[in-house]
């Protein structure tokens, strides 16, 4: 089956996504595969409100695991499986936190057979900034990364806030040459051409 | 952030060095591209994976090697395959058991503890559960300070050096002398703590008397839980240490006269009703140095020296030799060891 995987900065709004993503693909009931890095597995069904409420929330680093949801998307005239994953988020620099550096690593290891990889950045946050501070060093390196291998796409989250419009120019002019998909998360907004894009790569 | 130079090989070292927090995420992607675009082969770095293999074959080769011990052996093989085999669980996504790896080694004076955790660190090395595998010894006066906040600075010096391999405090137990308001205690729960930061590239190996040992571990029930390797080092036979003194000598391309065996055999003897400190390999190391010494003095003053005499050891050179420890002071590092723990 196919992998599809979410990365990017803390707080950004991965789980976010992947849930709202999940619901737009008509999945009302989720059923989540959590992988600790330290070898822990389990599965638990939600209803969507329940899931947002438990996985998602403001601080950073809310996530720490590997959350897999699976998903179906119409091919011709069947359905085709993919499994979306959302992960704990990438920081820059060395996290003094050993659990959060398991994580990471967990992820980078996750992001490695995966197939499609949706590289999540915050456009509020750069448009309220400049990108250099909004877009850390590893978005950089990510993106670099992932210039070597097909089915990467940018996606430009929280456009529903003011400062975004700009953000998102500004995130176009860092990463010329890499697709973006401006997306509003919370309120399920530009997800036709993310679905598009894992369409055409799965 | 201390660098070396040395840069991860395969995937999962990368990914080891980040958990560890010698790199940060950007760089492990710096990585992965330059692995992925160095070696094409992906995932089947074929020639450092059969070097390891020849290096473990080799480490456990020295092992075997080692006389008696054979207790000690069997749970280091045990060890070796199941740190192998949640490896490979790993490589197929399965799920794996935490490894802690912190050892307690138990055992009186000169029964094999240093070497076998030497050994130890290289086939951690070469299995890459440690990435450099070297010994860094130390003792209570290496990790405790003289004042406040000293201790811990003391402790992470000797951490820092250890870095990557294992961290051997022989006479562990000498941290919880002298009480609550000792600063053994800052210096435990630096190493605690270093041990939780620098989970995947340090093991800690507390060495020490067996009685002390299982003492200082029922005083700081906390340690127990974060050591659940315990390893007791039998003290040697009499036939062991005679089998020993007979390597010592071959290594050192000398050889035991008849006469010299016998004494040698008698001097071990006598030795075993000795008290509880008697299978002691250092001793008959000791005992062996001093009659190499006595030999070169029986023979310096004679003209004509045949390759036979130069080689042979008599008896006479083992005599006074009863005396552990005697006359070794000079020898350096041995000196050191043995004068502390003799």
């Amino acid at each position: 089956m196919k992998r599809c995987i979410i990365i990017g900065r803390p707080n950004v709004g991965k789980t976010m996504f992947a849930l709202q993503f999940a619901m737009y693909l008509g999945l009302a009931q989720p059923r989540i595969a959590f992988a600790e890095a330290g070898g822990r597995r389990w599965e638990k069904e939600y209803d969507i409100g329940s899931a947002l409420a438990d996985l998602t929330g403001s601080e950073p680093h809310y996530t720490r695991q590997l959350q897999t949801l699976r998903l179906e998307l119409p091919a011709g005239k069947g359905r085709r499986e993919f499994e979306l994953v959302d992960t704990s988020g990438l920081v820059d620099g060395i996290h003094p936190d050993a659990t959060i550096r398991r994580a990471m690593a967990q992820t980078l290891a996750a992001v490695r057979d995966a197939h499609i990889i949706l590289h999540m950045v915050d456009a509020a946050q750069a448009g309220r900034t400049d990108a250099v501070q909004a877009l850390g060093e590893v978005d950089y390196q990510v993106a670099q990364f992932a210039q070597m291998r097909g089915g990467y796409l940018l996606v430009a989250n929280k456009m529903d806030l003011p400062e975004a419009a700009r953000g998102l120019d500004r995130i176009r002019r860092e990463f010329v040459g890499h697709p973006v998909a401006p997306v509003s998360a919370l309120y399920r907004q530009g997800f036709h051409e993310v679905k598009a894009f894992v369409w055409r790569h799965l | 952030m201390a660098r070396s130079t040395v840069e991860p090989r395969t995937v999962d070292e990368v990914l080891a060095w980040l958990s560890a927090g010698r790199i940060s995420s950007g760089e492990a992607f710096a990585l992965f591209r330059r692995l992925e675009t160095a070696a094409p082969a992906g995932d089947a770095p074929g020639a450092p994976d059969d070097e390891r293999q020849q290096q473990l074959a080799a480490v456990m080769a020295e092992l075997d090697a080692l006389i008696g011990l054979e207790p000690v052996k069997e749970l280091i093989r045990e060890l070796q395959a199941f740190v192998e085999i949640q490896r490979r669980r790993a490589a197929e996504r399965l799920s794996t058991e935490p490894m802690a790896l912190h050892m307690v080694f138990k055992g009186n004076p000169g029964t094999g503890k240093t070497t076998v955790a030497r050994l130890l660190g290289r086939m951690f090395q070469a299995m890459g559960v440690l990435p450099r595998g070297h010994l860094v010894e130390c003792e209570r006066a290496d990790l405790v300070g003289e004042y406040i906040g000293h201790t811990a600075q003391r402790t992470r010096e000797q951490i820092r050096k250890a870095l990557g391999g294992v961290l051997f405090i022989d006479e562990a137990y000498a941290l919880a002398r002298g009480g609550e308001k000792d600063f053994g205690k800052e210096a435990i729960d630096t190493l605690v703590k270093a041990m939780e930061d620098h989970k995947d590239e340090l093991i800690v190996i507390l060495a020490g008397y067996p009685h002390e040992m299982d003492y200082f571990l029922s005083v700081n029930p906390g340690l127990r839980s974060r050591f659940p390797i315990q390893i007791e080092f039998p003290d040697y036979t009499p036939d062991e240490l005679f089998q020993i003194a007979e390597s010592l000598c071959r290594q050192r391309q000398y050889r035991l006269s008849p006469a010299a065996a016998l004494r040698l055999r008698r001097l071990l003897q006598e030795r075993a009703h000795a008290g509880p400190y008697s299978g002691n390999a250092r001793w008959v190391r000791n005992l062996i140095e001093r009659a190499v010494r006595r030999q070169a003095v029986r023979l310096v003053r004679r003209r004509r020296l045949t390759r036979d005499d130069l080689i042979t050891l008599e008896a006479s050179d083992f005599e006074e030799a009863k005396v552990p420890g005697a006359g070794v002071r000079w020898s350096g590092a041995q000196a050191r060891t043995g004068v502390a723990s003799g």
